[in-house]
C-alpha cells in the first residue's frame, strides 16, 4: 500500500498554492482590477523573457533562498528564529564594512572576506537571543524580533554616520571596489555568483540534515528534546545554539551576498523584508533545503512579477506581501486539516491524547528520511 | 428502584483501538457501585464518558430516565455528574481555594469571584465530610492524597446526584481509605448514587453494594453484593478458562522466573548511594536512595504512584543529577519509558529514524560524521520483524502506530542497546493484554535468560504490582521517597502491598 | 523655565507614544493569559490604523473612527483565530504570517483608495479631553490629563482588566484555559470560547490602539505606520509580567524610552537620532535579560489545544 502520508507536503504545497491563486483572483476583481491581465503581466515579468527570469527572478530569489534556509534549519531544530531580517542587514553591515576598509588585503582575499565578515555578523546577531533562550530562559521569538529592529536602524545609523559615502549627501555608503564583488554568472545578466553558493548551500544542508549525525541530531532536537535527550543521548542546548548562530550565520550570508552581488553598498531598507518573507519561503517548502531551492526560486518570481503587475496592470505590488501571507495560512491550514483528516479523531481526547514535540510543527510528518526506503 | 444512570451499548475507539466494545453499566441512587476489570479492560475510558469527558462513538446515555448528550464535562456537572479524575484534573499554579472555586459561576451578575463564600461552604464541607486540606496553598505544593482531597470536595462541592470515583485508592494510605469509604457509605444514605473503580478487589467488595466488571470493552458480569463474591468477581475479570489460554492472562498466574542459586554475585551495574533529590519548593523528593543493581538481576521497584518514581527513573536514565549522594551508572543506558511519544518515539519521524536515535549511539552505525543508514535500515527491519511491530512499512511515522506497536518498537530499540543497565518505568501502561504480555516476555528474555554475562542488569520502576511479582528477581518498595527492601518470603500480592502503602516490614 | 518646558514635552510624548503600546499590550495580556500568543498583533494594529481612517473619513467622526478601527483589528484577530485556536496550526507562525497579511492588505487598499504614491491623508482627529482639576497640576496635569480620550481607556483598562482577571470568575476560567486547559475544560471551562474571545478581545484593542496612532495625534495614515509596535506590545506583555497594571507602567516606560531623544534634543546632546531609535527595543532586550528570566508565563501559551498525537 503506497503511503499516503508521505506525499502530504507535496499536496499541502499544491493546494495551498491553488488556494492562493484563487483568492489573489479575487481579491483583484474585488479591487477592481483585470485579473487575467494583472496575472498574465505577473508571469510575464517574472519568466516572459531570459532577461527577466535570469536578471529578475533569480537575483530576487538569492537572498530568499540563503534566509530560506537560515529560518528553515532554524525550525528544523525548533528554534523560532524570526530574526533573519536583522540578521541580514547585520551581515550587509559587516559586508560592505571589510569591503570599503579592507583594501590591504590581496585582491583575491577581499571577497571572501566580506563574506566571511557577514557570516560572522549573522551568527553574532543570533548570539543575543540564542544566549538569552540558553542562559536566561527568553523565549527567542520576541528577542530576535527586537534584535531585527536594532539591527535596521543601525544600518541606518551607519549610512547617515560612520559609513556615509563620501560627499556626505545621501543615506548610503560608498561602492565597494572590482575586488569585494562577487563575479557574473552569464554574461549580459546581472545574475552574480551568489546564485551558485545558494545552490551549493541547499544541496550541501540537505545532505548535512539527511546523511551526517549532527543533521539527525538537530532534527531530533526539533523533534522532541526530551526524546533527543534520552534515547539519542543528543545534548540539546549544544544542537539548538549552534543551529541557532548557523541561521543567524546564513541570514547574514544573504545581506553579504547582497552588497557584494547587487547594489554594492548599503542602503536604509536594503531589504523589502526578506526575512519575514523566508518564513513563507521555508514553510512552503516544508522545511527541506531542496524545496527551499524551488520556494525561493518561486518567491523571487512573485516579486520580479509584482512589479510587471504594477507596471502594466496598475495592481500595486504590495499586492505580494499579501500572497505571501495567504500562502503561509493556506499551508497551515490545510496541512492541520491534512493531519485531522489523517488521525482518528478519538485520540483528541484530552488527557489521553499523547503530548508532542514542542518544536515547531510542519510538513515533517510525510516527509521521507534517508532511513525510509521499504524495499 | 429506579436507575439513576444507565450507559447502554457504549463502544469507544481510540485510533485503532477499541477501548469499550458494547459496555453497560447501571447506577442506582443511594447505592455504590464497583467497577471492576483489569488494565485497559476499559473502566476508565466508560467513567469518563460518564463524566462528559470523552465523547462515545455509539451507545446511549440516559440519566434519570431521560437520554443525554454529555458533550463537555460542563454538560455532565449539570446534569448532576460528578468525576473525580484518576489524574488529578487540577491547575498547579492555582491555590485550591481557587481551583475549587473554577468553572463555577457564584451568584453575583458581574461574576465576582466570591472566594469567601466557596472559603465558608468547603470549610462546611470539610468539616462534614472530615477532608481537610490547605485552601490557601498553591496545588503543585500538595502532595497526591491531598490532591485527592481536593478533587473530591471539587466533585462534592457541586452537589452531585452522582458521584464518580476512579482509582481514588491508589494514592491514599489504609486509613484515609478507610475514611474514603466512610465518607462514600454516608453521601450514598443521603441517596447520591457512587460510582468506584479500584483495582484492588478486597476493598471494592468492603464498600460496594453493586458490581460491573469489564473485560476487553464489555460488561461480562453484573450483580449486587449478594450475587457475587470474590472467586466469580475474579473469574469474571480474568475471564475464566477461555483466558487462562491466551497468553496475555500468564502475569496474574505463572510465577516468576527467579536465578536464584548464582554461586558467585555477579558484577554491579549501577550504583546510587545516598541519592537526595529535592523538587522546586526545596522538598526533598528522594530521599538518601540507595540502590545496587548487579548484571542479569530484575529489581523491582513497586509504590503508589507519586512517591518519587518519577525522580528515580530520570536519574537512572542519566536524565536528572541527584541534588545529594552520587549515582555511579554505566556509560550506555537503555530506558523504556511510561510515556511513549513524550520520551520514548518522536511521533514525526519514522520507524527507521525512532531506531537511530539509539543505534547511532553506537559506532557501528556510523563512519566518521557520517551515518550508515544502510545498516541503520536493516538493523531496524530486524527489530521490526523480531518484535512483531505492526506497521504498513518502516517508513511509517511512530504517530501512525497504535500504543502497542509504538511501545514494541520502544523496547525492540532499547533491548537492542541495552548492554549493562536497563530501566523501565511502568512499561506497560495503558496497553492491551496482548502487547503487554509480549513486552513481558521479551524482558523476561533479554533480561533472565542466558548466559549471565552477557544480560543487562535491570530496574523496574512500576505501580502495577502484579507486573513486579511477575517479572522481578528482587523488590523493593518506594515511598515518600524511600527505597525499603521487601524480603523474598514477602514477594506476594499481600506483603508488598502492606508495604506500599506505607506498613512496616517488620 | 527651559528645562520645565522640556520636561513637560517629554512626558507628553511618553504617554503619546506609550497609550498605543498600552492598549494593544493590555489586550495581548489578556490573550496571552488565556494560553495563546497572537504575534499578529501588529497586523491587528494597522488594520485598526487604517480601518480608523477610512472611517473618520467616511462619516467625519473620529469617535467613529476609532470604533471602526476596533472592529477592523477585531476582524484581523478573527483570522488568527480561526487558524490557530480553531484548527490549532501553530501560533508564532499563523501570527507573522498575519502581521504579513495585515501590512500587505492595508498597503493595497490604501493604494487602491489613494494612489499609489499616496496623497497626504488628512483625517479628523480626536478631541482632547481635559479633566478639570486634575489637568491643572503643574508639569504633570497636561501631559496626563488634557489628553485623547484612548488615554484615559487605558487608565481605565488597567484597574478595570485587573479586577476582572483577578476578581471574576470569568478571569479564573480564562487563566485556567492558559495554565490547565485540560484541568479547565474538567471543571466545565469551554477551553476554545474562552480562547477565541481573549484573541478576539486582544484584536479589538489593537484595533483601538491603531486607530489611536491614525486619529490622536497626526491625523493621518501611512503604510506601515504600525512600525513594529506590535512585537513591541509583546515585549511590553512579557515585561510587564502578564498583569494589567504592569504592562501599562512597562508600556510607558518603553514610550518614555522613545521620547528619551527629545528630551536630549531639547538639552542640546548631539547624538544620532537612529541610536535613539534604537534605544527602546535595546532596552527591552535588556530589561528582558536582566529581570523578566523564566518569569511567569501561562504554563499553556501558545501550545495548540486540544493535543494531537
Amino acid at each position: 500500500m503506497p503511503d499516503r502520508r508521505r506525499l502530504a507536503p507535496l499536496y499541502v504545497a499544491a493546494g495551498a498554492l491553488v488556494l492562493t491563486a484563487v483568492l489573489l483572483a479575487l481579491g483583484l476583481v474585488l479591487g477592481g482590477y483585470d485579473p487575467h491581465a494583472a496575472l498574465s503581466a505577473l508571469v510575464r515579468g517574472a519568466f516572459g523573457s531570459r532577461d527577466a527570469f535570469l536578471s529578475v527572478t533569480l537575483v530576487r530569489a538569492v537572498p530568499l533562498i540563503l534566509t530560506g534556509l537560515a529560518v528553515a534549519l532554524a525550525f528544523r531544530a525548533g528554534v523560532w528564529n524570526i530574526g533573519a531580517e536583522g540578521q541580514l542587514y547585520a551581515g550587509a553591515i559587516a559586508g560592505v564594512w571589510v569591503g570599503l576598509t579592507a583594501s590591504w588585503l590581496p585582491a583575491w582575499a577581499l571577497l571572501p572576506a566580506v563574506l566571511g565578515a557577514s557570516l560572522l555578523a549573522g551568527a553574532t546577531w543570533a548570539l543575543v537571543p540564542a544566549m538569552m533562550k540558553l542562559k536566561l530562559g527568553v523565549g527567542e521569538v520576541i528577542t530576535t524580533i527586537l534584535m531585527n529592529f536594532v539591527a535596521i536602524h543601525a544600518a541606518s545609523f551607519m549610512v547617515r554616520g560612520p559609513l556615509q559615502e563620501s560627499r556626505g549627501v545621501f543615506p548610503q555608503t560608498d561602492a565597494v571596489g572590482p575586488a569585494a564583488r562577487l563575479p557574473l554568472l552569464v554574461d549580459g545578466s546581472r545574475l552574480h555568483g551568489g546564485f551558485l553558493l545558494a545552490v551549493l548551500l541547499c544541496l550541501g544542508l540537505w545532505a548535512f540534515l539527511r546523511w551526517s549525525r549532527a543533521g539527525f541530531a538537530v532534527r531530533a532536537v526539533g523533534g522532541s528534546v526530551e526524546v533527543a535527550e534520552v534515547a539519542g543521548r543528543i545534548r540539546s542546548r549544544k544542537v539548538v545554539g549552534a543551529t541557532f548562530l548557523a541561521s543567524g550565520a546564513l541570514a547574514g550570508l544573504a545581506g553579504g551576498v547582497e552588497v557584494s552581488g547587487v547594489t554594492f553598498a548599503l542602503y536604509e531598507n536594503l531589504s523589502p523584508g526578506w526575512g519575514y518573507t523566508a518564513i513563507a519561503v521555508a514553510l512552503l517548502a516544508g522545511l527541506n533545503p531542496i524545496g527551499v531551492l524551488v520556494t525561493g526560486t518561486f518567491f523571487g518570481a512573485l516579486q520580479a512579477g509584482a512589479g510587471a503587475m504594477q507596471r502594466s496592470a496598475g495592481v500595486p505590488a504590495v499586492w505580494v506581501v499579501a500572497v505571501e501571507a495567504l500562502v503561509i495560512l493556506a499551508v497551515l491550514g490545510l496541512d492541520q486539516a491534512w493531519r485531522r483528516a489523517m488521525v482518528p479523531r478519538g485520540s483528541a481526547v484530552a488527557h489521553r491524547a499523547l503530548p508532542e514535540g514542542s518544536g515547531p510543527k510542519t510538513d515533517r510528518s510525510g516527509e521521507r528520511g534517508p532511513g525510509d526506503s521499504d524495499v | 428502584m429506579p436507575a439513576c444512570a444507565r450507559l447502554v451499548g457504549v463502544e469507544k475507539w481510540f485510533g485503532s483501538v477499541r477501548a469499550l466494545a458494547g459496555a453497560d453499566l447501571t447506577l442506582e441512587a443511594g447505592r455504590i457501585h464497583g467497577v471492576l476489570g483489569e488494565n485497559g479492560a476499559g473502566k476508565s475510558t466508560l467513567l469518563g464518558i460518564l463524566g462528559g469527558l470523552i465523547a462515545p462513538d455509539s451507545g446511549t446515555i440516559e440519566i434519570e430516565g431521560a437520554a443525554v448528550r454529555l458533550g463537555s464535562p460542563g454538560d455532565a456537572w449539570t446534569r448532576g455528574v460528578g468525576l473525580v479524575h484518576q489524574h488529578f484534573a487540577l491547575v498547579p499554579t492555582f491555590t485550591v481555594l481557587e481551583n475549587l472555586s473554577l468553572g463555577r459561576r457564584g451568584g453575583s451578575r458581574v461574576g465576582r469571584l466570591d472566594l469567601r463564600r466557596v472559603r465558608e461552604r468547603v470549610q462546611a464541607l470539610s468539616e462534614r465530610t472530615g477532608l481537610s486540606v490547605t485552601l490557601d496553598a498553591p496545588v503543585s505544593s500538595l502532595g497526591v492524597g491531598e490532591r485527592q482531597r481536593v478533587e473530591i470536595l471539587k466533585a462534592l462541592l457541586r452537589d452531585p446526584k452522582i458521584l464518580v470515583l476512579d482509582e481514588p485508592t491508589a494514592v491514599l494510605a489504609p486509613s484515609e481509605v478507610e475514611r474514603l469509604f466512610d465518607l462514600l457509605r454516608d453521601l450514598a444514605s443521603s441517596g447520591t448514587s457512587v460510582a468506584l473503580v479500584a483495582h484492588k478487589l478486597d476493598e471494592v467488595l468492603a464498600v460496594a453494594q453493586d458490581f460491573t466488571v469489564l473485560r476487553e470493552g464489555r460488561t461480562v458480569l453484573k450483580g449486587s453484593r449478594a450475587e457475587v463474591d470474590a472467586v466469580s468477581l475474579t473469574r469474571a475479570m480474568i475471564g475464566g478458562d477461555e483466558g487462562a489460554a491466551r497468553p496475555g492472562i500468564t502475569r496474574k498466574v505463572v510465577q516468576p522466573v527467579r536465578t536464584s542459586g548464582d554461586a558467585v554475585p555477579s558484577e554491579v551495574v549501577a550504583s546510587l548511594v545516598d541519592v537526595s533529590t529535592r523538587d522546586e519548593a526545596g522538598g526533598l523528593f528522594l530521599r538518601g536512595v540507595g540502590l545496587e543493581v548487579r548484571r542479569g538481576e530484575l529489581v523491582g521497584i513497586a509504590g503508589v504512584g507519586g512517591n518519587g518514581q518519577r525522580e528515580l527513573a530520570l536519574i537512572l536514565a542519566g536524565r536528572r543529577r541527584p541534588d545529594a549522594g552520587v549515582a555511579h551508572l554505566p556509560d550506555e543506558v537503555a530506558f523504556i519509558p511510561q510515556d511513549r511519544i513524550g520520551q520514548g518515539l518522536i511521533a514525526d519521524f519514522s520507524l527507521v529514524e525512532n531506531a537511530a536515535l539509539t543505534l547511532q549511539r553506537s559506532s557501528a552505525f556510523r563512519t566518521g560524521p557520517i551515518l550508515r543508514w544502510g545498516a541503520i535500515r536493516s538493523a531496524a527491519r530486524d527489530l521490526i520483524r523480531e518484535y512483531d511491530v505492526r506497521a504498513s512499512g518502516a517508513s511509517v511515522p511512530a504517530r501512525s502506530l497504535s500504543g502497542g506497536n509504538q511501545q514494541r518498537l520502544v523496547v525492540a530499540r532499547e533491548l537492542r542497546v541495552a548492554r549493562d543497565l536497563l530501566v523501565a518505568e511502568n512499561p506497560t501502561r495503558g496497553l492491551d493484554v496482548m502487547s503487554a504480555a509480549f513486552v513481558h516476555a521479551s524482558i523476561r528474555a533479554r533480561v533472565l535468560e542466558g548466559d549471565a554475562a552477557t544480560r543487562p542488569g535491570m530496574v523496574l520502576i512500576s505501580t502495577d504490582l502484579d507486573e513486579i511479582l511477575a517479572l522481578a528477581t528482587r523488590i523493593l518498595v518506594i515511598s515518600r521517597g524511600r527505597l525499603s527492601p521487601v524480603a523474598p518470603d514477602l514477594h506476594t500480592r499481600e506483603g508488598v502491598g502492606t508495604l506500599m502503602v506505607g506498613g512496616s516490614s517488620a | 523655565m527651559f528645562e520645565a518646558l522640556a520636561w513637560v514635552a517629554f512626558l507628553e510624548a511618553s504617554v503619546r507614544l506609550g497609550v498605543p503600546l498600552a492598549l494593544a499590550a493590555l489586550g495581548e495580556t489578556i490573550t496571552e493569559r488565556s494560553g495563546v500568543i497572537n504575534i499578529g498583533l501588529e497586523g491587528s494594529i494597522i488594520a485598526g490604523a487604517l480601518g480608523g481612517a477610512l472611517g473618520a473619513l467616511a462619516t467625519g467622526s473620529a469617535g467613529t473612527g476609532i470604533l471602526l478601527g476596533g472592529v477592523a483589528g477585531m476582524a484581523v484577530a478573527g483570522v488568527f483565530a480561526a487558524l490557530a485556536i480553531g484548527l490549532g496550526t501553530d501560533q508564532i507562525i499563523t501570527g507573522t504570517a498575519v502581521t504579513l497579511g495585515g501590512l500587505g492588505v492595508t498597503g493595497a487598499v490604501y493604494q487602491a483608495r489613494f494612489g499609489v504614491t499616496g496623497t497626504a491623508l488628512s483625517l479628523p482627529t480626536l478631541d482632547r479631553w481635559s479633566v478639570p482639576v486634575l489637568s491643572d497640576i503643574p508639569m504633570l496635569g497636561s501631559p496626563l490629563f488634557d489628553q485623547p480620550p484612548t488615554t484615559y481607556l487605558v487608565y481605565a483598562l488597567g484597574p478595570i482588566l485587573w479586577y476582572w482577571l483577578f476578581r471574576t470568575s470569568w478571569g479564573l476560567e480564562l487563566r485556567a484555559a492558559g495554565e490547565a486547559p485540560d484541568a479547565a475544560r474538567a471543571a466545565g471551562v469551554r477551553v476554545l470560547k474562552v480562547r477565541a474571545v481573549a484573541a478576539l478581545f486582544g484584536g479589538l484593542l489593537a484595533g483601538v490602539a491603531g486607530a489611536h496612532l491614525a486619529l490622536a495625534h497626526t491625523g493621518t495614515f501611512a503604510e506601515n505606520m504600525s512600525a513594529g509596535r506590535g512585537f513591541i506590545a509583546i515585549a511590553v506583555v512579557v515585561l510587564g509580567r502578564w498583569h494589567p497594571g504592569w504592562v501599562v507602567v512597562a508600556a510607558m516606560f518603553f514610550g518614555a524610552a522613545s521620547a528619551l531623544q527629545f528630551l536630549l534634543q531639547a538639552f542640546g546632546l548631539d547624538v544620532p537620532y537612529q541610536l535613539f531609535l534604537a534605544l527602546p527595543y535595546v532596552l527591552t532586550l535588556a530589561a528582558l535579560a536582566g529581570w523578566v528570566g523564566r518569569a511567569t508565563a501561562p504554563a499553556a501559551l501558545a501550545l495548540p489545544w486540544p493535543r494531537r498525537r
